[in-house]
């Protein structure tokens, strides 16, 4: 047979069976919040196939060129050879608007899936010894994640995101010292330097993704060395696995989750238009729109931007930017404290056992609201980002959105902690567990009048949650 | 079977628990999930045979991404109901493996690790430094290539094309002359021959008269007493600033809501940019052609390290 021939072949020059029969018996726990990594990783294969796709339109290249396709308002216009190329790829190529909106989606999914995941791993200790490893190379994940989402953003070379680069150059200026001197040698000089379309390119093809799979690899590989960590429950303990095999149960699931996924993506990019360039026009160094947004996980660094001191400092003659504080300081500090928190944390507790078993977020009340205040941070600034839009929906001053938001950025971390703090520990004392399905019981009644109640298996239990149809 | 069939035969105990018996016979919510999964397959089909029809009749983008969506929803439908219902789902116990190598097993690693190149390093240890030297050296100068990157910034970030007379044209290159903006009007302007430069970009705003309170020195580059012209990049970030409420006589950047006071020097009233906009002082030639006296009173743009220097 063939299969079995060439499992043979395989298995005498590379000893692949014991291997594959190992790996497919693989035990992993069963928790719905432990497929939100993988939701991640999916949308990057849905990242990578539409992403090549684009690649064989896009041209790299800030040259004016006449636009003369069939998008009439365009038409005559002068626009950079990369910009046109876009347009090419969304009005001319089939199946190419698909691709792309699929594409942004897909960006947009992919980091909404990390941040997620980032949290569940937080509020369940999930970093802790023996995976603080594994929590660096999952905060690096995201930084690459966010600068592949950048420089994508900006391929396109529309005036939105133009101004996204130009504020981007602004906060590269701002660094203290070697600010004049990264930018230059990043764009390539004053901005707009001709060779920063083609170097975002690089980065954004190449640079960043071969790196972002590299890492991709080692969480992954890393996972599957220390096995997954698993809540506390009936016969699990630090020392085991409880769950299902990786063979068949569980390749049934994220094949499922990664075809759901895909699904999903499809319809967005099918259906849900996104980042409709034409509409924006091409780059013109002294043209803006209003309002204007970025893609929503840069919104928190436009909203700190926003809502930012003006406050500049000059020292000895050196200046340094009312940038820095909300552009450069602030993450840097957030993103400092996430980045080192396992070991943060253990400086407190003192706790340096391996831990496999997940703590439940009300159980670590202090860990939980710290965790919340922090979200919160980023929640106000995210908001702000969008301050403008906010101030024409409720007819208010974009003034006062700023003015509240400002006072919100103090005040509510602060309450945020409290009541997260106080919820955990209200929730601990009631020792209220979170609803499952209960086993069930078959209730038969006794020869002396009584009652007696039998637990059912399992299997028959599971049978009985639906319902049966009517018997003739 | 062949002798190396045997001798990869090793059903080593896995350290798992099963639990819960194998149920042969299909039960009746199996035959149901057995019905639902050939549905949900049978419509992927169906799907992935529209995606044939619709790309060849010229494609579709909106009919081709439900298409995909149906296709592999169904799919996903189907496996997602077969791992749920047909597979039996035995929970299993796996013993987790100790994941030290031990105090013993780093001992021997390290063992390993110097046995043939301790000795020979500890009896050369002036090589080992120059070694050091060596990678040292190479790896800076492998560095020099990313100094080709960019220009040295120089005197760039604060200077402009604007000179001594350079005549103000607009964004189609055409002069522009006094009164020729309308009054409370405004409009982009750059120096000739630079139409469009991106760090050359100007605001000529006609204000009402008499209601600018500038010093003397500055109200020297305002001609008519109505004609004042200011950067148009935003001190903060950099972006252009291109709203202008005629009635407060103030400019409001769109990307993060700074506004400036343009009756007073274009100083940041509100918002996160704490400098000015730059004033371009301007005169009139004989043409009545406004020309610039000259470049900023400022570096435009956002701060960057040495502005001050």
């Amino acid at each position: 047979m063939m299969v079995e021939r060439s499992l043979k072949y395989l298995d005498e020059r590379l000893g692949t069976a014991s291997l594959a029969r190992k790996t497919l018996r693989k035990v992993f726990p069963d928790h719905w919040s432990f497929l939100l990594g993988e939701i991640a990783l999916f949308a990057l294969v849905v990242l990578i196939f539409t992403g090549t796709f684009l690649t064989f339109f896009y041209t790299p290249s800030v040259q004016e060129v006449v636009y003369n396709g069939p998008y009439a308002p365009l038409q005559g216009a002068e626009v950079s050879a990369a910009y046109n190329s876009v347009l090419r790829l969304s009005f001319e190529v089939r199946a190419g608007l698909l691709m792309r909106q699929t594409h942004h989606w897909a960006a947009l999914v992919f980091v909404a899936a990390i941040v997620v995941h980032l949290c569940r791993i937080f509020f369940t200790g999930a970093f802790r010894r023996p995976r603080e490893v594994n929590w660096i190379i999952g905060i690096l994940l995201l930084f690459l994640a966010l600068g592949e989402g950048f420089t994508g953003y900006s391929l396109p070379d529309d005036l939105l995101s133009g101004i996204g680069l130009r504020i981007f150059y602004a906060v590269t200026l701002a660094i203290p010292v070697i600010g004049t001197w990264v930018t230059y040698l990043l764009f390539g000089g004053e901005f707009p330097a001709p060779d920063i379309i083609s170097r975002l390119f690089v980065f954004h093809i190449m640079l960043i993704p071969a790196l972002l799979l590299a890492l991709v690899g080692a969480h992954m590989a890393i996972l599957v060395l220390q096995k997954h960590t698993q809540f506390p429950g009936h016969g699990r303990s630090e020392r085991n696995v409880v769950g299902k095999r990786l063979w068949p149960e569980q390749t049934f699931k994220s094949v499922s989750l990664l075809l759901f996924t895909t699904a999903v993506l499809a319809l967005l990019g099918g259906l849900a238009q996104i980042n409709p360039v034409w509409q924006y026009g091409p780059f013109v160094a002294y043209n803006v729109s209003s309002p204007a947004q970025p893609d929503w996980y840069i919104g928190f660094l436009d909203g700190a931007l926003r809502l930012g001191p003006p406050w500049d400092l000059t020292l000895w003659g050196f200046t340094i930017s009312e940038v820095f504080w909300p552009a450069i300081l602030f993450p840097g500090i957030a993103f400092g404290i996430l980045t080192l928190w396992p070991w943060i944390e253990r400086r407190f507790t003192k706790d340096r056992a391996e831990h496999h078993l997940l703590d439940r977020p009300r159980d670590t009340p202090v860990r939980t609201g710290i965790g919340a205040a922090g979200l919160m941070v980023f929640f106000i600034m995210f908001m702000e980002g969008g301050n403008d839009i906010f101030g024409v929906l409720l007819n208010v001053p974009v003034e006062t959105v700023t003015r509240i938001l400002q006072w919100s950025l103090l005040i509510a971390p602060i309450l945020t902690f409290l009541v997260t703090y106080w919820i955990c520990k209200s929730l601990s004392r009631t020792q209220l567990r979170p609803a499952h399905i209960t086993a069930g019981v078959r209730l038969t009644r006794t020869h002396d009048g009584g009652y007696e109640t039998v637990p059912l298996e399992p299997a028959e239990a599971e049978e009985k949650l639906e319902p049966e149809p009517a018997e003739p | 079977m062949t002798d190396s069939d045997q001798g990869s035969e090793r059903v080593d105990v896995d350290r798992q628990t099963d639990h819960g018996p194998a149920d042969q016979e299909l039960t009746g919510g199996q035959r149901r999930a057995e019905r639902r999964v050939g549905v949900a397959l049978a419509v992927a089909i169906l799907a992935g045979v529209g995606l044939f029809v619709v790309y060849f009749a010229g494609g579709q983008t909106q009919i081709e991404g439900v298409l995909f969506a149906v296709a592999f929803g169904g799919l996903g439908v189907a496996l997602g109901i077969w791992a749920n219902h047909l597979l039996d789902a035995r929970e299993v116990v796996e013993e987790r493996h100790e994941l030290t190598s031990g105090p013993a097993g780093r001992a021997a690693f390290e063992m390993a690790l110097t046995e043939e190149v301790g000795p020979v390093i500890g009896r050369r240890s002036m090589l080992l430094k120059l070694l050091a030297g060596a990678g040292g050296a190479l790896g800076l100068a492998l560095l020099l290539p990313v100094l080709s990157l960019g220009p040295a910034p120089g005197d760039s970030l604060k200077t402009t094309p604007w000179r001594r007379g350079s005549r103000v044209v607009d964004e189609e290159g055409e002069p522009v002359q006094l009164n020729q903006v309308p009054l409370n009007g405004f409009l982009t302007v750059f120096p000739e021959g630079h139409t469009g430069a991106a760090d050359a970009q100007t605001l000529l705003i006609h204000v009402r008269p008499g209601s600018l309170k500038l010093p003397p020195d500055l109200m020297a580059g305002v001609p008519d007493g109505t004609h004042v012209a200011y950067s148009k990049i935003c001190t903060h970030a950099g972006c252009p600033v291109g709203l202008y409420r005629a009635e407060s006589q103030s400019l409001i950047c769109p990307c993060h809501q700074s506004q400036f006071d343009v009756s007073d020097g274009a100083k940041p009233f509100f918002g996160p940019a704490a400098r000015p906009l730059p004033q371009l002082l301007l005169g009139v030639d004989d043409e009545n052609v406004l020309v610039a006296q000259g470049d900023f009173t400022a570096p435009v743009g956002p701060a960057f390290w040495d502005r001050g220097r």
